[in-house]
């Protein structure tokens, strides 16, 4: 795939979503996604019972030599060795892939061992890796957790982008004593939006386009973490919904997601309903901007879908440079790397000419972002507004903070008029349940 | 005979007002002669809003309790919490003088001197400085004096609060009859720590943790010193408050109901179970899910307690804190609250009882460990205080100079 012209007509875009491990592995069985373009599942095992059991077509085992066939019986170690046994194997099931999902559960054996070499492999044949992880509940143990710590920080090393789901969370977000089945729901869930959201924002027709370059570019440091989250709104003041849910996602409220409010590459998906103003667009983006500290490095996606009447969803994914690991970008090695940014990714025929893809770098050229691209396109105009361009000019400069005061200044209730309780950027005032997102029925 | 002290113990808690009067009988036993407690108005998270509500109140529990006693308060100690309250370690360090190197009392003051003479920030004062371990020649020692080394080494834990946090304090005092005058101003942590966690505890090393209505105060022991302490401006009525915003109910239910049903741990059979927010079967009453109680309680208990644990570090773990975590305060009384502690702290967590010496029952309650800690404070003053009055010294005259 290393042909600086590749036929997108004939070749388009590829997908895979590898699940690794036994978690791993019934989290791919277990995905449903609908989105368009081609998506291809596999599974990455050592247990031969395992794998066989897996209703998907693709699987690879690995390890023969290592296990067996048998399972690494919880030791990384063993995963790891497997993996690089059968590096080969693991190589052929990413060849040719351009976007690379991993799916693992870390702090076992399989997931915590493999999936770092997997990422690896995929990495050097050139494809973007992108991992959702989950970690180990607490109590599982120190050992798993450290396991789990451990291939973290590998994943972190090899990808371009990990997700980390602690299992933890999953079961405070549930109501009350949640059955094994409805807890794998949810992890299940939020992998599949998270997994969606990625792909939906580059494979689908956006009115503000993300392709896959601008993924690639927006993921190119590897070695930070990754902040993750998504709100959603409908009904009346649905933005404001929206922002809000998205503000007590549970997943930005990680203990170690402290840099939340600076991050370095801030990926922002909106997809809306055909009657969503473009002022509402950049209403979020303003305040994801000023919630994420990120205002150099946007990358803004904005989809339409007929379905979402009267409804938003955010997906937000941020990147944060913890160790100066700007200094090491994640570049495929230039030999595998598969084309020049320019030539459309699309194999349909593209919406919107190249050059006019409305990408956005900065937010300084905020303004000048849909001004050429969306008016001048060929393309029927998905929204109305589109043609109210200027209108849009008049309102945006004035908008500040104050806008989304109700985010800050409500709820504090009995301590109102007291000063903010402040910890981590967090007001202690304002109450846990609502900060960290826990769903309360009454 | 010389007339026997009268000592006050004052703490002005965000949800109430507490004062205890107490007879110091030839500056060796205590007697708690009167005690009086009234709602606190104007005290929010530890910290004085409205000066003047809070000032009555004061006067007015001060009264009551003068008169249940039947005579007059000498002096007055105070607790002081809030987010204000920091406090920093530092080492003072001097060379033996003595030839021979026989470390003696002089080289001991000097070292406590230099240790506590760090310059604070405007608008800071000290409050109280706190010895800690001390270290021969860099070997930790109970009392280095007449002991050979070349270098003597002090610990001291210093605490310093906001100046005019303490002024309005001592204002309040001040301001009651005939210019009552504040003998001390105690942390509260430090005070709770003294009633809740015995000798040995504090020897082997312990973190008293004092939850009250508006701020959490921890203190931590190792080898019978305190090391650190700390405030949380959150509390009791964040519980609450809480309640009240994530139920829809108003913040007097809310404390009826978090007094009554509230728990921190979710059980299984929450899901299902329901309680009456008012048990009166009249309008306006309902049923409440237990689960989203004790998920509201829980989420706030267990953030206090990780806040604690970010904050102290590495300070807390088994090996460090063998004597546990003992919950004190009126918010101890949580059900559960032990539970999520040792969860989240991973350290043993029980809620402490008062030494046997408090007898009456009333003052049994978690709610009094400060100003019991207070009297405590204020007995020790009068007969051992010898040691612990040479490290305040220098503090008293700073009390008198913000007096004026």
């Amino acid at each position: 795939m290393a042909e600086a012209t590749r036929d997108w007509q004939e070749n388009p875009l590829r997908v895979k979503i590898i699940g690794v491990g036994g978690a791993g592995g019934n989290a791919v069985d277990r995905l449903r996604m609908s989105g368009p373009g081609p998506l291809e599942l596999a599974v990455v095992n050592t247990d031969f019972k395992t794998l066989d059991a897996s209703p998907l077509t693709e699987k690879v085992m690995i390890g023969k030599t290592v296990t067996g066939g048998l399972s690494t019986g919880g030791e990384a170690e063993l995963g790891r060795q497997a993996a690089e046994a059968d590096r080969t194997e693991l190589a052929r099931l990413v060849e040719g892939v351009d976007l690379v999902f991993i799916l693992a559960g870390l702090g076992r054996g399989t997931g915590s061992g493999a999936a770092p070499v997997l990422a690896e492999v995929a990495a050097q044949a050139g494809a973007l890796v992108v991992a959702f992880v989950n970690l180990p509940f607490s109590r599982e143990g120190q050992r798993r957790m450290r396991q789990a710590e451990d291939a973290l920080v590998a994943m972190r090393e090899a990808c371009a982008c990990v997700v980390s789901l602690p299992n933890d969370l999953i079961v405070q977000q549930a109501e009350g004593d949640p059955t094994l089945l409805e807890a794998l729901a949810i992890a299940d869930d939020w992998i599949r939006r998270g997994v969606q959201a990625i792909h939906s924002m580059i494979l689908e027709n956006g009115l503000i386009n993300v392709d896959f370059a601008t993924l690639r570019e927006a993921l190119q440091y590897r070695g930070g973490k990754a902040v993750f989250g998504f709100g959603e709104g409908a009904g009346d003041g649905f933005v404001e919904a929206a922002l809000r849910d998205l503000e007590r996602c549970p997943l930005l409220h990680l203990p170690d997601n402290r840099f939340l409010r600076k991050t370095d590459g801030l990926i922002l998906n909106i997809r809306g309903g055909p009657d969503m103003p473009l002022s509402d667009v950049y209403r979020i983006m303003d305040f994801i901007g000023d919630r994420f500290g990120c205002k150099e490095n946007t990358v803004l996606g904005a989809t339409v879908d007929g379905s979402f009447q009267g409804r938003v969803q955010i997906t937000v994914i941020g990147t944060v440079d913890v160790s100066g690991a700007r200094r090491h970008p994640y570049r495929v090695p230039a030999a595998a790397r598969p084309r020049p940014v320019t030539p459309p990714l699309r194999p349909e025929p593209p919406p919107f000419a190249p050059a006019a893809v409305a990408n956005k770098q900065t937010s300084a050229q905020t303004d000048s972002v849909e001004g050429p691209s969306l008016a001048q396109s060929p393309h029927p105009a998905p929204w109305d507004t589109v043609t109210a361009t200027p209108a849009r000019r008049e309102t945006k400069p004035t908008r500040g903070q104050a806008e989304f005061e109700f985010l800050a200044g409500e709820e504090r209730g009995y301590f109102e008029k007291t000063e903010e309780n402040l910890y981590e950027g967090q007001d202690l005032d304002v109450p846990t349940f609502i900060r960290k997102g826990i769903r309360i029925a009454l | 005979m010389p007339r026997n002290k009268i000592i006050g113990a004052v703490e002005i808690g965000s949800s109430k007002i507490s004062v205890l009067v107490g007879e110091i009988e030839g500056g060796r036993e205590l007697n708690i002669i009167g005690s009086a407690e009234a709602t606190s108005v104007g005290v929010k998270k530890g910290e004085i809003v409205d000066l003047s509500a809070v000032s009555r109140c004061t006067h007015a529990t001060l009264i009551a309790a003068e008169k249940k006693a039947g005579v007059q308060v000498d002096e007055i100690f105070l607790s002081a919490s809030g987010q204000h309250l920091e406090g920093f370690t530092n080492i003072g360090t001097v060379n033996v003088q003595d030839a021979d190197n026989w470390v003696s009392e002089h080289d001991l003051r000097c070292a406590g001197q230099s240790a506590r003479q760090k310059a604070l920030p405007q608008g800071r004062c000290y409050l109280v400085h706190i010895r800690g371990a001390a270290y021969a020649d860099g070997r930790e020692v109970e009392n280095p004096v007449g002991m050979q080394a070349a270098k003597l080494e002090l610990k001291y834990w210093n605490v310093h609060a906001n100046e005019r946090r303490i002024t309005d304090m001592i204002h309040i005092i001040s301001g009651y009859d005939d210019g009552l005058s504040v003998e001390e101003i105690i942390p509260a942590s430090v005070a709770s720590g003294r009633i809740a966690a015995s000798d040995e505890e504090r020897r082997a090393g312990a973190l008293v943790v004092d939850i009250g209505e508006g701020t959490t105060d921890f203190v931590l022991y190792r080898k019978g010193h305190i090391v650190r302490t700390g405030v949380i401006p959150v509390g009791g009525g964040h519980l609450t408050n809480d309640l009240s915003i994530g139920l829809r109910i108003n913040f007097k239910q809310a404390e009826r109901l978090k007094l009554r049903d509230g728990k921190a741990v979710i059980e299984r059979g929450d899901k299902d179970s329901h309680v009456l927010l008012e048990g009166d079967l009249q309008i306006g009453d309902r049923p409440i899910p237990r689960l989203a109680i004790a998920k509201i309680l829980n989420a706030r208990v267990a953030e206090i307690f990780s806040i604690m644990k970010n904050r102290l570090g590495s300070a807390i773990s088994p090996q460090a804190v063998p004597g546990g975590v003992i919950l004190t305060g009126g918010t101890s009384s949580l059900p559960g609250i032990d539970e999520v502690g040792r969860d989240v702290l991973g350290v043993d967590t029980r809620v402490g009882t008062h030494p046997a010496w408090v007898t009456r029952k009333d003052l049994r309650d978690p709610g009094y460990a400060t100003t019991l800690g207070l009297l405590f404070f204020g007995l020790q003053g009068q007969s051992l205080g010898e040691r612990e009055r040479k490290a305040e010294a220098p503090r008293a005259g700073l009390l008198r100079r913000l007096f004026k």
